[in-house]
């Protein structure tokens, strides 16, 4: 058995993360994703109780969630911007900075 | 130095309405002894000005009830307007939340005294409270021991009588776990007993927020409290009820089951032997006692790294350095805003998580893994339906072990997972499961067991850990030595 990632399944993985990863992580990441990959991998040896076919099954999301219910359309409780903007790292005025978007 | 919160919260109580002491005594005392255990780093933000002005505040008010006045703390996943709150992140080391969270809400309106936020695993991910960004909380059993996690900052200053009371948040045992190392009562109610809002979400179809407490009384109190639907929450449900009302009654005829699993030789043989003096007990006050199967409990812990890490990756994605938390300096553009902020500001355990999250629901790997996961936890939540149509509790030890030295196996991706592995179906099957303490280790740690109940059944919970907390009058007090051994 591989004891660990290709550094292209792991840059892949980060990626998709949206996690930059350094250099020297690298390494370190390819044996522990390994092993928690491994660890998931599990799951494919367990049999499932009525068809094999994945999806044929009954899905449990959540133990239960109430019906989609509307409230009524009634002005409620407003945050003032001030409040609303309080944690925002970086603003100007009543505005969220970002920086650009394409760099090219 | 006074020693109110020793107390009972009745004896507290009825000192409080006396006018004998007021609640900004108990604040008073409740600071001086976190100064005496600083050490144990349970708590990440304290608020003594906030405490004493609520204190004076309440002194004006009418007593409502039994929690008047009384100090309690909150895990900082959960919430507080204007009081710093991080999860224990570097990401939201500097987040001020600007509302209060449901339960917040509901202590406060039943006049209990935030005094602080307590340390945690970040982000709740982790068993042993050691993935904290503001460093690990000791054992106040043993200092050179983990609390276990990732509600170990609550269960501390409950353990160590700092305040009586105390919210954890509870996703795969992070509640009961640190409940069982420290010796305290710990419930996960059932999923939806409590709302959510405002809680700052791990895997939001298995989070759950539940009272840390010394006593099975005052930890009804507390969920009396909190519990309830709300318009914010809509997994919560209307469900109001004295939970202390069938504490002290006989459980005569109760009939309990035994998952077998859950006696194997996986588990610490000091923690089966004192679960067997217990079941012993049970037995003589007329319990029935069985031992069942439950389909792929075995498996549970596979299941929990799909779904909880697949939910992570999707709960976490919103920190994206823009609105609010950590926020990379200097980016060349958007993208590496994200993957810079995110970089720097979540610690390895939780980056791994969200890597591995997204890993799994990414393509076809989502039916192979995400899918497949969620139609076997179906058949388990099935399962446990089933005995429970013939039982009325389910019994087990809650831990696979006693509390363990701070440090160990902290870098190995896969252990934290295997400390979770007897409370985990518990949250997969959205059930109430409480850690109760039933006795020590030879070298004097506390050592717990778990009661699970149907479906918004806390109340049968209640009545048969108060019954065994009666019959074994523990000293669960670690200030006080070796006296009652």
């Amino acid at each position: 058995m591989i004891d660990k990632l290709s550094e292209e399944e792991v840059l892949h993985t980060a990626e998709l993360a949206r996690i930059e990863i350094s250099k020297e992580e690298l390494s370190s990441y390819q044996i522990k994703l390994k092993k928690l990959l491994d660890d998931v991998d599990k799951i494919k040896e367990i049999k499932l109780p009525n068809s094999d076919d994945v999806n044929e099954n009954e899905k449990l999301i959540a133990p239960w969630s109430r019906d989609c219910v509307l409230r009524s359309d009634q002005e409620g409780g407003m945050l003032d911007p001030k409040e609303v903007l309080l944690n925002v790292p970086k603003k100007s005025g009543n505005y969220i900075e970002v920086p650009v978007v394409i760099n090219e | 130095m006074s020693k109110y919160l020793d107390l009972e919260l009745l004896e507290i109580h009825n000192l409080l309405k006396n006018g004998k002491i007021t609640p900004t005594d108990l604040v008073l005392e409740a600071f001086e002894r976190v100064e005496e255990k600083k050490e144990l780093n349970c708590f990440v933000t304290l608020d003594k000005e906030g405490a004493l002005q609520r204190a004076k505040e309440l002194e004006k008010e009418e007593i409502k009830g039994i929690t008047y006045g009384i100090p309690i703390a909150i895990k900082d996943n959960i919430i507080t307007k204007n009081l710093r709150t991080t999860a224990s992140s570097k990401m939201l080391e500097n987040f001020i939340p600007i509302y209060d969270a449901d339960v917040v809400r509901k202590v406060k309106e039943a006049q209990m005294i935030v005094i602080g936020k307590t340390n945690m695993d970040e982000f709740a991910m982790g068993s042993s409270t050691q993935t904290s960004y503001f460093g690990p909380t000791k054992n106040p059993w043993n200092q050179n021991l983990v609390p276990g996690g990732s509600s170990g900052g609550s269960a501390t200053v409950v353990s160590s009588r700092i305040v009586p009371l105390a919210l954890g948040t509870d996703t795969g045992g992070s509640i009961r776990q640190p409940s069982s190392f420290c010796g305290i009562v710990g419930l996960k109610p059932t999923y939806g007993r409590v709302s959510r809002y405002g809680v700052i979400a791990f895997a939001s179809s298995l989070d759950q927020v539940g009272p840390m407490t010394r006593t099975v009384y005052e930890n009804a109190v507390v969920l009396n409290s909190i519990c309830g639907k709300s318009d914010l929450d809509l997994t919560s449900v209307e469900t109001k009820e004295d939970f202390t009302r069938l504490i002290g009654k006989d459980i005569h005829g109760m009939k309990l089951a035994i998952p077998k699993f859950y006696i194997s030789d996986a588990i610490d043989s000091e923690i089966r032997e004192n679960l067997q003096k217990v079941v012993s007990f049970l037995e003589k006050q007329g319990c029935t006692i069985s031992y069942v199967d439950i389909d792929y409990i075995e498996q549970a812990v596979t299941l929990y790294q799909i779904i909880a890490m697949g939910e992570a990756s999707s709960n976490l994605a919103r920190y994206d350095g823009i609105r609010y938390g950590y926020r990379y300096e200097n980016p060349k553009d958007m993208n590496d805003l994200y993957v810079k902020s995110r970089r720097f500001g979540f610690g390895d355990e939780v980056k791994r998580r969200i890597m591995v999250g997204s890993y799994l629901l990414s393509g076809e790997n989502a039916t192979t893994y995400y899918n497949k996961a969620l139609e076997i936890r179906n058949e388990m939540k099935n399962s446990f339906q089933n005995v429970f149509r013939e039982y009325d509790l389910i019994i087990g030890p809650t831990a696979t072990t006693k509390a363990y030295s701070l440090g160990k196996d902290l870098d190995d991706a896969v252990k934290s997972f295997m400390d979770d592995i007897l409370t985990i179906p518990v949250n997969m099957a959205g059930l109430p499961g409480m850690n109760l303490p039933i006795g020590f280790s030879n070298d004097h740690l506390p050592i717990g067991m778990q009661i699970i109940g149907n479906h918004f059944e806390e109340a049968k919970i209640y009545q048969l850990a108060s019954f065994i907390e009666k019959e074994l009058h523990l000293n669960l007090n670690p200030n006080e030595g070796d006296t009652n051994v």
